[in-house]
């Protein structure tokens, strides 16, 4: 076990480097990364010099590539571009509660809907119950979010009122401005409302998906004849499904979560963007739109990192969960 | 012989699929009848319905696409297909008991051998743990294997495919039923191990006192073991006698052509190709009209092709649904 | 003699294959979903296609001044107009056929890709395999969503460009399950038959692993059109895709966020028509799997 953990840690590096390399090459493409800048007439020329100079436009690529590379691992990730006087890493710090908060609920939520949801329509196959859930599913999986958003949007800020004539919901945004102070329960609930719409929104296509994958994992256990078995020696059928059939439909199901932990933290760009919430997603397109490299690379390369660490915390986990595989 | 109790009594059974292609008469008015104690072959081609017939007694057909329509299962004087699933579920596991044809995946991969063969027991004793542990590991010794202590907490994967079978008929007569259905459950087994577990359960036969079912497409596998043998064909029973007479006097061509097919060493010149039966098994969606196996009958006349024929004793105890029976 | 037979087993091969394709499209044909499915993309494809037949108007004129813009519909414009004055319903085939025509263009040539890839890595095994699936392992643990906007923003905003941006980040998938397929295919009898008698690895990876995989392939690049048509509009809805003039799907909800108060049937119908599409898509691809094999995981 820990020579493989071991192994595995190792394998890791080169896979991080290859990361970082794309990250670095995409970025170095541009022809010149400080553009933007020298048309701000708020910037003086002598600080772009400067800049410049600090991330190493001067030097050959691979020199450049030297010079991100060990301040990355120094922990010094340079400073932000599109929010002069803080650090990249202030930036990213900034973002990433935000976006954890609403990934986080949307990713609980989701599960909380779709697993039991994908156990009945498996264990009703060809039911009514089953055709709803699927097409259901379907609908979910083929919506454009940022159109669902817009229409959400649409819905309960436009023609839903309050009787004061307010939006039912907050159309963008993550708090009202001015109840920093307030109460915990003001503000609880304040921030609740905010949450609804992107939450739904990313929940309806994730719930999507994730009764698709339990359904057809439970679709495949329970024709297996193990299941037919336990029928065989007169267990209950709520036990066949709850304890037989589920154990070993949710190996998979248990991978599919480790794997889906990283896109919590990489957050969901174009939701975030429609509603106007200061996450990971849209800070990183907004770093790469804005010309800010140094965030945007360090965000590309920190939600990488994530999905390579999670991937083989989903192989140790899958090893744990299923007694059929060996660390070797 | 037939002054012993009879134990279960299959009347005129009738077991049809619905499938997307059409109605297939799986069993289609099939008898058999087993007594107390004693071992039955059901033997027949793929298709001729007889491991339906096995799970129609354990009332274990899936539903849809699977369905009894008629007939009756009178075990110990009652009729199985008028129980609820609860009764049948008690029955299950208890009263009888089924092995499968692939021990590879009979067992659930994600429970140890030693849980699932307690599970069963305690199903249908009422008994703690400890006691229920305790007959497990005196079934695992039963049934011949080494180190049951060692063995009750390995996993299915971690044990060769004698071994699990074995550890199939050790769950499967923990509750001593009084029928045990082994459904191919030596044919995916090397020919030495094949031997070992048709020893073993002839053994375990003369020790416990049960009826065995034994069903399988190989002749050879039932001669030593089976007092009687039924001959299966297309959904119906063809010739039911003891095993003498079957391998002695078979009645049915039919079951001259199966025992023509098996190859017998001694007799055997090396260039004569081994007799097999013309034709094919018909297709379930379009059975022959008269007898179901004119088709291929060398002795089918216009009457085999029009009428019929009904299964009638030829001799005490030998039932023959032929209406040019072969002469002894 | 021996001519003979070869053709009557070349005949037999035949309807064998006819029989296989005859088997699929009929259990297709019994799938509801896929029928679904196919009656929505057919309705799509009249739409774009026949629709311009029908409905002459050019999706890139433009009324001049106030009165033209935001139009709502009207016997001149069916779908109304949008904020440049240009008639929506025009745009709506024209962009539904370049949305179209880059899903269909990147997901088949991402499963070429994915396939070539997979097939190279499974058939050689050893060095290569385990450097081209550390490679896929690698471009699947970027997030492809960022990526593909830093791209965009790199590479520029044709439609060519936008291919292949789509193309880069979706081939892996492909690549993985032709690799897994092609590892147990050189394993089967045919194919150490083949290599027995000398055939080359070029020929036994395209003549006799690759057939075997594309029945899988056409199913996931037909789910993979969908996704792209989907990839398409939201880089285009960031601004990052296809540029006005030229009408797309995706960046005709561009600027739509911004008319949701006075124009909001803008935001409906181009979205709509994106969802219909790869509802479309989903469900027959979905019913094209299980006619192939139920039990294929994609």
């Amino acid at each position: 076990m820990r020579d493989y953990v071991i192994r595995r840690v190792l394998g890791m590096i080169p896979l991080i480097l290859i990361v970082m390399i794309v990250a670095f090459a995409i970025f170095s493409l541009v022809p010149n990364p400080f553009a933007a800048l020298i048309e701000n007439p708020r910037i003086k020329k002598a600080d772009i010099e400067r800049l410049i100079k600090a991330w190493g436009f001067d030097l050959p690529w691979y020199l450049r590539f030297f010079k991100w590379f060990s301040g990355v691992i120094k922990g010094d990730w340079g400073p932000s571009l599109l929010y002069p006087g803080s650090s990249a890493r202030d930036v990213i710090a900034r973002a990433l509660p935000v976006t954890i908060r609403v990934m986080g609920i949307e990713f609980l939520l989701s599960l909380l809907i779709a697993l039991p949801i994908g156990i009945i329509s498996a264990v009703k196959q060809y039911s009514v119950t089953d055709y709803v859930v699927t097409v259901f599913s379907f609908l979910g999986m083929s919506m454009p979010t940022f159109w669902f958003g817009l229409m959400m949007m649409m819905l309960f800020s436009v023609f839903l009122k309050r009787p004061s004539g307010a939006p039912l919901l907050p159309a963008g945004g993550i708090m009202t401005p001015g109840l920093e102070e307030a109460p915990f329960w003001t503000r609880f609930v304040d921030q609740l409302q905010y949450l609804v719409m992107p939450v739904l929104v990313l929940a309806f296509s994730s719930v999507g998906s994730w009764t698709r994958y339990m359904r057809s994992s439970m679709l495949e256990v329970v024709r297996q004849d193990y299941i037919r078995t336990a029928r065989a020696k007169g267990v209950p059928e709520r036990l066949v499904i709850n304890k037989h059939a589920l154990r070993n439909a949710l190996i998979p199901i248990v991978t599919l979560v480790a794997l889906s932990v990283p896109g919590i933290v990489g957050g969901a760009s174009i939701t975030e963007k429609i509603f106007n919430i200061p996450g990971m997603g849209s800070l990183i397109i907004a770093a790469e739109t804005k010309s800010d490299y140094p965030t945007a690379m360090v965000g590309l390369m920190l939600t990488s990192v994530l999905v390579i660490v999670f991937n083989l915390i989903a192989d140790i986990v899958y090893a744990w969960v299923d007694p059929r595989i060996k660390y070797s | 012989m037939d002054n012993r109790e009879v134990l279960v009594d299959v009347k005129n059974l009738r077991t049809f699929f619905y499938t997307e292609d059409g109605v297939v008469p799986a069993v289609d008015g099939l008898d058999l009848t087993i007594h107390r104690g004693e071992i039955v072959g059901l033997v027949g081609e793929s298709g001729c319905g007889k491991s339906v017939t096995a799970l129609s007694i354990m009332r274990l057909i899936p539903n849809p696409p699977g369905k009894i329509i008629s007939g009756e299962i009178i075990f110990h004087g009652e009729n199985l297909l008028k129980k609820s699933e609860e009764e049948m579920r008690l029955i299950r596991g208890d009263k009888i008991s089924m092995i499968f044809q692939e021990p590879m995946t009979s067992l659930n991969p994600v429970f140890t051998v030693g849980d699932q063969i307690s599970e069963a027991i305690t199903l249908h004793q009422k008994t703690d743990e400890a006691e229920a542990r305790k007959r497990t590991v005196e079934m695992l010794h039963l049934v011949g294997i080494p180190e049951p202590e060692r063995r009750y907490r390995q996993y299915p994967h971690e044990l060769s495919g004698g071994m699990r079978q074995r550890v199939m008929i050790a769950m499967a007569l923990s509750s001593n039923p009084d029928l045990l259905i082994s459904d191919e459950a030596t044919t995916a087994l090397d020919v030495t191990i094949q031997a070992q577990i048709l020893d073993l359960m002839r053994g375990l036969q003369k020790k416990l006192g049960m009826a065995i079912l034994i069903i399988t497409h190989n002749l050879a596998v039932v001669a030593e073991m089976a007092e009687t043998i039924a001959i299966a064909y297309a959904g119906k029973i063809v010739e039911n006698a003891s095993a003498r007479e079957i391998f002695k006097s078979p009645r049915h061509p039919y079951t001259y052509g199966l025992l023509q097919s098996i190859p017998k060493f001694a007799e055997r010149r090396t260039n004569e190709p081994l007799p097999a039966i013309e034709g094919m098994v018909p297709s379930p969606y379009h059975m022959p009209n008269g007898c179901r196996f004119n088709p291929r009958c060398p002795f089918a006349t216009e009457k085999c092709r029009a009428e019929e024929p009904e299964l009638v004793e030829l001799t005490p105890g030998h039932l023959v649904r032929c209406f040019h029976p072969i002469e002894p | 003699m021996a001519e003979q037979a070869v053709a009557a087993e070349k005949k037999k091969r035949s309807s064998d294959d006819y029989s296989y394709v005859g088997m699929v499209f009929h259990r297709l044909t019994r799938h509801k979903l896929a029928m679904a499915g196919a009656v929505m993309l057919i309705l799509m494809m009249l739409f774009v296609f026949v629709g311009p037949l029908v409905w002459r108007a050019d999706p890139n004129e433009q009324i001049p001044g106030l009165e033209g813009m935001f139009n709502p519909p009207s016997q001149a414009h069916p779908l109304g107009t949008d904020d440049y004055g240009r008639d929506v319903l025009a745009r709506m085939f024209f962009g539904g056929r370049i949305s179209l025509f880059i899903g269909f263009i990147s997901a088949v040539s991402a499963t070429l890709i994915g396939a070539f890839i997979g097939l190279l890595a499974g058939y050689y095994g050893g060095w290569a395999d385990n450097l081209l699936m550390r490679f896929t392992d690698a471009m699947l643990s970027i997030p492809t969503f960022p990526l593909l906007i830093a791209l965009a923003s790199v590479m520029g905003k044709g439609m060519w460009q936008i291919i292949m941006v789509i193309v880069v980040f979706g081939w892996m998938s492909d690549a993985r399950l032709v690799r897994g397929l092609a590892l147990s295919l050189k394993e089967q009898e045919y194919v150490e038959a083949a290599r027995a008698i000398g055939a080359s690895a070029n020929r036994i990876m395209w003549r006799h692993l690759f057939p075997n995989t594309l029945a899988v392939l056409i199913v996931s690049t037909t789910i993979g059109i969908g996704s792209s048509i989907i990839y398409e509009a939201s880089i285009s809805f960031l601004g990052f895709g296809i540029q006005a003039p030229l009408a797309s799907w995706g960046n005709m909800l561009q600027n739509a966020q911004q008319f949701i108060w006075n124009a909001p049937r803008l935001i409906v119908y181009p979205g709509l028509a994106i969802f219909i599409t790869v509802l479309g898509f989903n469900f027959f691809g979905d019913g094209l799997r299980d006619a192939i094999d139920p039990k294929l995981k994609l």
